[in-house]
């Protein structure tokens, strides 16, 4: 039972090394594992060593040991928009209303299905948030569903309970927020940014090295010799473009500027920029894109080895890319088709990268994408592509 | 755990709200005798967690602080030159200047291997540290022992101590060092919890106050833009300039008059955006 749980953790991705499965069989021979709420928590304690994998390692949990438990404990099946809203009801829990007499419901107890069922009726008629009360989602109260109430036998969502089963905790996929393929978060945005940070020596050679003056000094038979070295200085230049239009993109666009925001602090030259779906004669270094425009050829004309990261969504009508000259829905004549300009732009700079913040498995369908993609290489702005863009701005 | 094992469990110390999830998860890493590694955005009770066991279990608590620029030596011993040349030019000490030993000074690790008892050694915010460090505390800590080598002696560890880390996830942490520790991340607590959290420090506030400061925090934390989200220990000073107020009234919390935003956002740029957006 433990080693296909161990080989499908490896399969998903989750580096568990043998050292630490023999840990987790060791856990085992000393009891320390009396049940599946146990097993829970000791094996993801011992196996997973990062919370981007808690939510893979939920998954896998639930899938792989959900023999051992009865298949009515699954949970609802919640569309994440739902769930959010849900979630936003939920979140200013009130104490269980006195006012409101437990009723005969309280007595009847719904089975698995019916529960389903009027938890489903509800989201079909609720449009708001309900505290106390013995019909609605919400908190306090008698009815069958939401949290902090009192209805045995309820469906609980939300909140927390004092007797989960590790079941229920590993369906609930509560680290989602965590995993790997995310959404970047303000927070950590600046996490995965610190590793663009680049230390070159540079300046003046002022900085005594205090090991190799000895082992020069010893080479020399006892005769001091200095050994200086350059500061260590952050050199890395970085010009960000970001596509702040569009509706695929408004979501992003504030964990996009947060980005922005941390990654100022961390380098002296950071040009940011603005533009809408691809570039074309100018860009702006305002956000409404209005009042402050960079001619393109300004923008190809920066240090070579500067640091090109272009945020959007690439994707566009395919004649905006494609065409010079005036353009049907923009009031712009283009002296240039947007796709030269991007191939001009990765003529002239060595290192670049296209965070995108659609799916991935979106990409092939979109006829833009693909053809922006061979020219930049196309990163998710998620945590793990976000590292990889940097790990290749990095190292290409 | 077998019944003849005469090892102490952790439960929950006196000032301190303990999941049960993660106290098996103490229980667990100190049955296998290996380090809990912590992690968990600031505010989230990782530095708590050793002082409450350190008290639950009745053992000293020794704390490793990690500074950027340490090297490990420093957390293990140090020979102490300067009171060595010291003491061969003024000969006015007690100590053996020929005896150098005298000269070494445990450092935190060294003190929490030399101890007379079981101790709880907790190392803070390991991130800090280059990833040299960290691999090669681990062997230290594997082992159980490490040389000084100016008086060519093996120090081993005579009661093996209970070792919590704790990582704010500024840098990621090496494979190796991550293969040797057990592993846990504490998610910021929800409203509940934080209500028993609070609780325990403020056990006599009106109860309507408590809820209307805690439906405010959690508002705060929401906001758009905000870089330094107000943690637990952030809402428990906002709670005690509060408390002292006579002027604070839970009515006027919930219609969104919100007093001493200075305490909750440490940041003046957040500070601002709080101001801006909160209901004036």
């Amino acid at each position: 039972m433990f080693r296909p749980f161990f080989y499908a953790l490896r399969d998903r991705g989750i580096m568990v090394s043998p050292t630490a499965f023999l840990r987790l069989q060791r856990a085992l021979a000393m009891g320390l594992v009396q049940s599946l709420d146990d097993l829970y928590t000791v094996a993801r304690t011992v196996l997973v060593k990062s919370e981007r994998d808690f939510d893979a390692y939920d998954q896998l949990f639930a899938e792989h040991f959900a023999e051992a438990v009865h298949s009515a404990e699954d949970s609802v099946d919640l569309d994440q928009e739902l769930r959010d809203q849900i979630e936003k009801w939920l979140k200013k829990p009130k104490k269980p209303d006195a006012s409101v007499e437990p009723g005969a419901e309280q007595s009847e107890r719904l089975s698995p299905e019916e529960l389903e069922q009027y938890f489903s009726d509800r989201l079909n008629d609720q449009k708001e948030e309900h505290h106390g009360g013995r019909k609605w989602i919400g908190t306090g109260g008698v009815s069958p569903v939401g949290h902090s109430g009192q209805r045995p036998g309820g469906m609980r969502i939300g909140g927390i309970s004092r007797n989960r089963s590790a079941m229920q905790v590993a369906l609930e996929r509560r680290y989602r927020d965590y995993s790997r393929g995310a959404t970047l978060t303000r927070g950590q945005v600046g996490e995965a940014l610190k590793r663009l940070r680049h230390l070159m020596p540079s300046g003046p050679r002022d900085d005594l090295n205090i090991d190799s003056t000895i082992y020069q000094t010893m080479r020399n038979g006892g005769e001091i010799e200095l050994v200086f070295d350059r500061r260590l200085a952050d050199r890395l230049k970085v010009i960000l473009l970001i596509d702040n239009g569009g509706w695929s993109m408004e979501a992003h666009v504030p964990t996009v500027q947060a980005l922005f925001n941390h990654a100022r602090d961390q380098f002296q030259n950071l040009d940011i920029h603005y533009f809408h779906n691809t570039i074309h004669e100018r860009v702006w270094n305002d956000p409404e894109r209005v009042h402050h425009p960079i001619p393109f050829t300004q923008l190809l004309a920066r240090d070579p080895q500067s640091r090109l990261i272009i945020v959007g969504d690439a994707s566009m009508a395919p004649e905006e890319l494609l065409h010079a000259g005036p353009s049907f829905t923009l009031r712009r004549v283009s002296s240039q088709a947007g796709i030269e300009r991007l191939q001009a732009l990765a003529r002239a700079y060595r290192h670049t990268v296209w965070l995108n913040p659609l799916s991935p498995s979106l990409w092939p369908y979109g006829q833009t994408i693909n053809m922006i993609n061979k020219i930049f290489p196309m990163f998710s702005l998620s945590l793990d592509g976000l590292e990889q863009a940097v790990h290749h701005l990095m190292h290409s | 755990m077998t019944e003849s094992q005469p090892l102490h469990r952790f439960t929950s110390a006196s000032r301190y709200i303990l999941d049960e999830e993660l106290a098996k998860i103490v229980n667990v890493s100190m049955a296998l005798e290996l380090p809990l590694l912590l992690k968990g955005e600031p505010g989230t009770g990782k530095t708590r967690l050793a002082h409450a066991i350190a008290e639950s279990l009745g053992m000293p608590l020794i704390i490793l602080n990690v500074k950027s620029s340490m090297k490990l030596v420093e957390a293990l011993y140090q020979y102490d030159t300067l009171t060595r040349l010291n003491d061969s030019r003024f000969a006015d000490s007690s100590r053996d200047v020929s005896c150098i030993e005298d000269y070494i000074r445990m450092g935190k690790i060294g003190q929490a291997f030399t101890a007379d008892q079981r101790v709880v050694l907790l190392i803070d915010e390991i991130d800090k540290a280059d990833t040299d460090f960290q691999d090669d505390m681990l062997d230290v800590l594997d082992q159980m022992q490490f040389d000084i080598m100016e008086i060519d002696k093996t120090v081993t560890a005579r009661h093996r101590p209970v070792v919590i880390i704790t990582s704010n996830a500024k840098k990621d942490l090496s494979d190796p060092f991550l293969g040797r520790c057990n592993f846990h991340h504490i998610a910021f607590p929800e409203a509940d919890m934080m209500t028993r959290i609070v609780a325990v420090h403020f056990p006599d506030l009106d109860q309507q106050l408590i809820e209307a400061c805690l439906s405010a925090f959690y508002r705060l934390r929401e906001l758009e833009g905000v870089e330094k989200k107000p943690a637990t220990r952030e809402l428990l000073n906002w709670l005690r300039a509060l408390v002292v107020d006579p002027d604070v009234e839970a009515a006027n919390l919930t219609t969104g008059q919100l007093p001493y935003l200075g305490i909750l956002f440490k940041k003046s740029a957040d500070l601002e955006m709080a101001q801006a957006q909160a209901p004036a």
